[in-house]
């Protein structure tokens, strides 16, 4: 095991055969304990000193101190977590709200604040309700662990997000996945569930690739089939369509689809996630979606921010025209270079490096001791085969910021790979 | 330990893993997939598979596998050389 310790990887301890269930397995323990993958996962929970902006500080594990840096690794696209009106709506609200909701939202966490937030947010999607979750991850596992039951088919993309997965498993549901983006294999899935209640789930931009979901194409195996759809925007609410809401407005498919989830730490700067369907599913949901009503309600001040975000995204085109132009700039910087850009359509851009976890590792090392803090993406989170580097479009990005990171990825990455 | 060996643990763990498979009926030609086990299900029986013969192959080495025949062959070579 210590030989080939880089050969392993948390996919490989998932089950526990230590007879205390308090005590990891023994194998798992050694592992951590290797110097290489020590330092490995010294990559991973540095902190950061201030804001998520484009230029940050974190505390480094490259040398235990505070270093200035330029963060595409935090997805705060369109820059609102920092936002001045953002951030004000935040602050008043914290004056007449304190901290937290103080109760679960049937009975006293529910304030006005949310109620408005969520008309808007349906409002916003164009469907009649919407429910609010403290959390991303509690708003997709409660939607699914609330809609489906034993007995039904719970039919996803193979790159759907964890929380999709969880919801099913929590379900009951028997869950079938279909080849990423592949309408034949959907129809191939769908076809083994006939006389089944059946929901298909897929994103609007896939978390790890950037690219879009072939959403006509799946819309029509789903409706041939009748098959429920559901589709997780996390990565496009705000910033794919003409007025922002999201890769089914982008395809003018909206009122095609049952139910539209978001997630509110990512465009929107805040944490959270939200669900919108009809208003009947939604006050079904209310009774059965654990995450909804035996969690907190989301914290009042940063829903007000939240609304504010919202408002600020909306009221003309100006943070998408300036992600999209910073996109195009940095997309057309990493091709001149060669890289592989997978199929990225979106803010989200992998620098794909391939199976090597011992380059991936040094890369990332190498880059952040010359000032970009970039994140790696190791297998199992992708295919062993594309270890990645994943980038995070934001506004916030200069072009001077841009052009010393292409630099950067230029020096380290494109050379490193032609060593 | 025989190949053949190797393919009825798998099998046999593919079977208690699903509600309608008889272990008798699968092909080792054929993927877990083609079975309608999901990327979960797979996990599951090659975890238990991998307990069962007391051996550790990395889950990196397992993602070109394409049928339960060869997921047997890689089995075996980590039996043969007693674990990972």
């Amino acid at each position: 095991m210590a030989d080939k310790a880089l050969s392993f990887s948390l996919a490989d301890f998932f089950f526990n055969d230590s007879p205390d269930v308090l005590t990891p397995p023994s194998d798992f323990q050694s592992w951590i304990e290797h110097p290489k993958i020590q330092s490995a996962m010294g990559l991973f929970g540095q902190q950061l000193l201030c804001a998520p902006r484009a230029g940050t500080e974190v505390l480094s594990s490259l040398d235990g101190k505070r270093h200035k840096v330029i963060n595409m690794t935090s997805y705060n696209y369109l820059g609102l977590s920092t936002h001045p009106e953002v951030v004000q709506a935040a602050k008043e609200a914290l004056d007449v709200y304190g901290l937290g909701a103080s109760g679960a939202p049937l009975l006293s966490g529910t304030f006005d604040l949310h109620v408005e937030f969520a008309r808007r947010l349906a409002e916003f999607k164009q469907k009649e309700d919407c429910l609010l979750f403290s959390s991303g991850l509690g708003g997709n596992v409660g939607a699914i662990q609330g809609l489906l039951r034993k007995g039904d088919m719970f039919v996803l993309d193979e790159k759907c997000h964890k929380s999709l997965i969880d919801g099913g498993t929590l379900s009951g549901a028997k869950m079938l996945f279909f080849s990423h983006n592949d309408p034949v294999s959907l129809e191939a899935m769908l076809e083994k569930c006939k006389g089944k209640r059946v929901l298909v789930a897929f994103e609007g931009v896939y978390s790890m690739d950037g690219d879009l979901v072939r959403l006509p194409e799946i819309l029509k195996v789903c409706a041939h089939y009748k098959a429920a759809t559901y589709i997780d925007e996390a990565h496009s609410t705000l910033m794919f369509g003409p007025n922002g809401r999201g890769v089914a407005e982008h395809f003018g498919l909206e009122h095609d689809i049952g139910v539209s989830f978001g997630t509110l730490s990512k465009s929107f700067g805040g944490v959270g996630g939200f669900v919108c369907s009809n208003a009947r599913i939604t006050a079904y949901l209310k009774g059965y979606s654990s995450p909804w009503n035996f969690s907190c309600a989301p914290s009042p001040p940063v829903v007000a921010g939240m609304m504010k975000a919202l408002e600020v995204a909306t009221r003309d085109s100006s943070l998408r025209d300036l992600l999209w132009k910073n996109v195009a700039y940095l997309k057309k910087g990493l091709r001149d270079l060669k890289l592989n850009l997978g199929q990225s359509e979106s803010q989200v851009i992998p620098i794909i490096i391939g199976s090597s976890g011992e380059k991936l590792i040094q890369f990332a090392y190498d880059i952040q001791r010359r000032g970009l803090f970039l994140q790696p993406v190791d297998f199992p989170a992708v295919p062993a085969d594309s270890r990645r580097f994943r980038i995070s479009v934001s506004t916030q990005f200069t072009n001077e910021q841009m052009d010393t990171a292409l630099n950067i990825i230029e020096d380290v990455i494109a050379k490193g790979l032609r060593a | 330990m025989t190949k053949e060996a190797v393919i009825e643990v798998i099998k046999k763990n593919i079977a208690a893993n699903s509600d309608d498979i008889d272990a008798a009926t699968i092909d080792p030609q054929k993927s877990m997939k083609d079975y309608g086990a999901n990327s979960l299900d797979m996990i599951e029986v090659v975890s238990t598979s991998m307990r069962e013969l007391k051996i550790k192959v990395p889950r990196s080495e397992l993602t070109d596998i394409n049928n339960i025949d060869d997921l047997a062959v890689k089995f075996l070579e980590y039996v043969n050389k007693g674990n990972g």
